[in-house]
């Protein structure tokens, strides 16, 4: 078999390029739809990678540690305390961890009310390290009016553009905030607007109050305790490493908390992650799909064509498998060749958008709003090698899913009637 | 699947038993081959004739294991080809049988040498020898030079004679031949039997030839006649030599 198939490959080399024009016709097609498809599925990568940062900046974090239960019941019953957060903070100094975190910010979070002499709204009110947090979230960067917070603010807030607008608050206007304080007892803060900001999304907008952590433990009764320390990774695909390796060395300390993964902890943000793949994987398939016709057409008419020769090869001793497998080759040929050109051709268009990023402002002048986060204008790329190897397998996939078809026809040829055809 | 008699006597080049070849065609029933009873000796040159229609394609076809037979035995240089499997039935087609069609049946994406070595390639016979065997071939059936030429820069006569060397390079017990010159006029047709039945005499495969050719029919040895898919006639012809 290994000898016919030698054979079977110079045949089926030679019956490409027979059809020049056909088979160019149809590897341009692979060519392009790979093409776009390695360059499509770099693209949508570097957007999602973008997207899941903005969205752990705003929120948890790619990683984070929080007390049982938290965040089910989100209230101060369930928190860190002074010598869990500082098992954390000595797990977070270890080797392998410190490299993979990038930044991190203690938080303790409470939802509440914001009232005035005019109105009243619930808030989430997050007690935050304003130094961390700024370097963290980027809502200081948000800024519409007045200033982020400071390291010594006492009595100050940062309130969103919604409840300003609702609350008809300004700079220094004074804010009252009530919550559930750690004793179970409402307890009431009076603060004063030290900035407004303004993120385009309505839930951010109008309901996150952050004030300095110090004064919240104090308001709250909290002493030296967190609900969760969030952590932002180099990159999204360090987080099940990080999870598992951050619950291993706070279980050597002692530390009953949790390590929840974004996904965990943001599932609106995963929700949308997964659907966007879902529809990238629909286009994605389309594409495949009408790639794989072009092939399928191709190799078929070229069998329909040839079924006199397919006749006279099994009536000189091949058999019908090796018939099929003749086809099969074709159509690995073709695909596999078209393929791996289309491959290149989107690694080069990813390495060139690599550095600079493709600008979508042209559509959008203040980027994407989607699941709660804000995504910048500009997409970068991503390439990874397991990209690499689904393309491979993909044009492999294609290359024997459309030549299936006409090798089943080959084989399904009679070498009697076949020497009745008339091409 | 080989004769019980093959040690004591000369084994025939084909055999066949009762056999029959029904198809279904827009729901008629057509009887192609009816109860041929058969045997060709090891190096006969034998016609079979009929009108069209008379079932000598078929019975050529069923003599190849080209076809399956409906009912009824056929033996090939002792072998039972209706009970072997696909992949035995091609082997046995690869190294004892040899095809010569109407329209050449040249594979056009090969050169007339590549055409030629086709069966010895498949064999697994090495380059230098097949390169050999292939231009002696060549050498003696007058289309020498042409081994590196495409089927279609060749013409009707030339492509005929390839596709004889590419059936009787392997040196098959049998070689079957299906209106070999119906295609060609009647000096190159002339030329093309003398070339067979010099290669008949010299090599001594046996040539099943089914034609209306009148000039092959006078060189046949043996003239079986066909009507409605039955013998009517079976001769041997004393040649004068």
């Amino acid at each position: 078999m290994s000898v016919h198939v030698s054979i079977l490959t110079r045949l089926a080399l030679r019956n490409l390029r027979r059809q020049t024009r056909r088979s160019l016709l149809s590897g341009l097609a692979m060519v392009v739809g790979l093409a776009l498809l390695a360059f499509s599925r770099a693209l949508a990568a570097g957007a999602h990678e973008d997207w899941i940062e903005a969205g752990v900046r705003l929120s948890g974090g790619h990683v984070t540690v929080e007390a049982p239960h938290f965040h089910a019941r989100k209230t101060l019953s369930y928190r860190i305390s002074g010598d869990e957060l500082r098992a954390v903070n000595d797990a977070l100094s270890t080797a392998g961890l410190a490299a993979d975190v990038r930044s991190s910010a203690v938080r303790l979070e409470i939802q509440g009310l914001a009232s005035t002499a005019v109105s009243a709204a619930p808030v989430t009110v997050l007690g935050v390290q304003p130094g961390s947090e700024r370097d963290f979230s980027h809502l200081a960067e948000r800024l519409i009016n007045g200033r982020y917070l400071a390291e010594n603010d006492r009595l100050h807030a940062y309130i969103g553009e919604k409840l300003a607008e609702r609350l008809g608050l300004g700079i220094d206007s004074r804010l009252i905030l009530t919550a559930q304080d750690a004793e179970g007892e409402i307890s009431g803060q009076l603060t004063r607007v030290a900035g407004i900001f303004r993120t385009g999304i309505p839930e951010v907008d109008e309901r996150r109050v952050e004030i300095p952590i110090g004064m919240a433990r104090e308001w709250l009764g909290a002493d030296g305790s967190a609900t969760s320390v969030a952590l932002l990774l180099g990159s999204s695909d360090r987080v099940q490493d990080v999870v598992a390796r951050l619950d291993h060395e706070l279980s050597s300390r002692d530390a009953d908390l949790e390590v929840l993964t974004w996904r965990e902890a943001s599932p609106g943000l995963d929700a949308a992650i997964r659907m966007d793949d879902f529809g990238d994987w629909v286009f994605h398939s389309i594409t495949l799909v009408v790639v794989a016709l072009a092939v399928v057409n191709t190799i078929l008419m070229s069998v329909l064509y040839r079924v006199r020769e397919f006749g006279v090869v099994r009536a000189l001793g091949l058999t019908r498998t090796e018939t099929g497998v003749q086809v099969l080759i074709e159509g690995l040929l073709l695909s596999v060749a078209s393929g791996l050109l289309g491959i290149a051709l989107g690694l080069a268009l990813t390495w060139i958008f690599f550095r600079d990023g493709l600008d979508y402002s042209f559509l959008l002048e203040e980027g994407f709003r989607a699941a709660g986060t804000i995504m910048e204008p500009i997409v970068r790329p991503r390439f990874h090698v397991s990209q690499l190897i689904g393309s491979l397998a993909f044009v492999f996939g294609i290359g024997i899913l459309a030549s299936a078809y006409p090798a089943f026809r080959a084989t399904r040829i009679e070498v009697a009637d076949a020497m009745k055809f008339e091409a | 699947m080989q004769e019980g008699e093959q040690s004591r006597t000369p084994v025939p080049a084909v055999r066949t038993e009762d056999l029959w070849k029904i198809f279904e065609h827009d729901g008629q029933v057509v009887e192609a081959v009816r109860g041929v009873s058969l045997t060709i000796e090891a190096g006969e040159f034998v016609v079979l004739a009929g009108p069209s229609g008379s079932g000598k394609t078929t019975l050529l076809n069923l003599l190849g294991g080209l076809t399956r037979a409906t009912r009824g035995r056929v033996w090939v240089d002792g072998n039972d080809i209706t009970r072997l499997p696909e992949r035995q039935l091609a082997k046995l087609r690869l190294e004892r049988l040899g095809f010569v069609f109407q329209a050449y049946n040249l594979l056009p994406v090969l050169t007339a040498l590549e055409n030629a070595e086709f069966s010895l390639l498949l064999r697994g016979v090495g380059e230098k020898e097949r390169q050999e065997r292939v231009e002696a071939l060549f050498a003696r059936i007058g289309i020498a030079g042409l081994e590196d030429r495409r089927p279609g820069k060749l013409s009707g006569g030339q492509q005929q004679r390839v596709a004889v060397a590419r059936a009787v390079v392997g040196q098959p017990a049998l070689v079957l031949a299906d209106e070999p010159t119906a295609n060609l006029d009647s000096a190159t047709s002339g030329s093309l039997i003398d070339l067979m039945a010099e290669l008949n005499r010299d090599l001594g495969s046996t040539f099943v030839f089914a034609t209306h050719d009148t000039q092959l029919m006078e060189r046949a040895r043996r003239l079986i006649r066909l009507v409605d898919g039955a013998i009517v006639d079976d001769q041997r012809v004393e040649l004068d030599t």
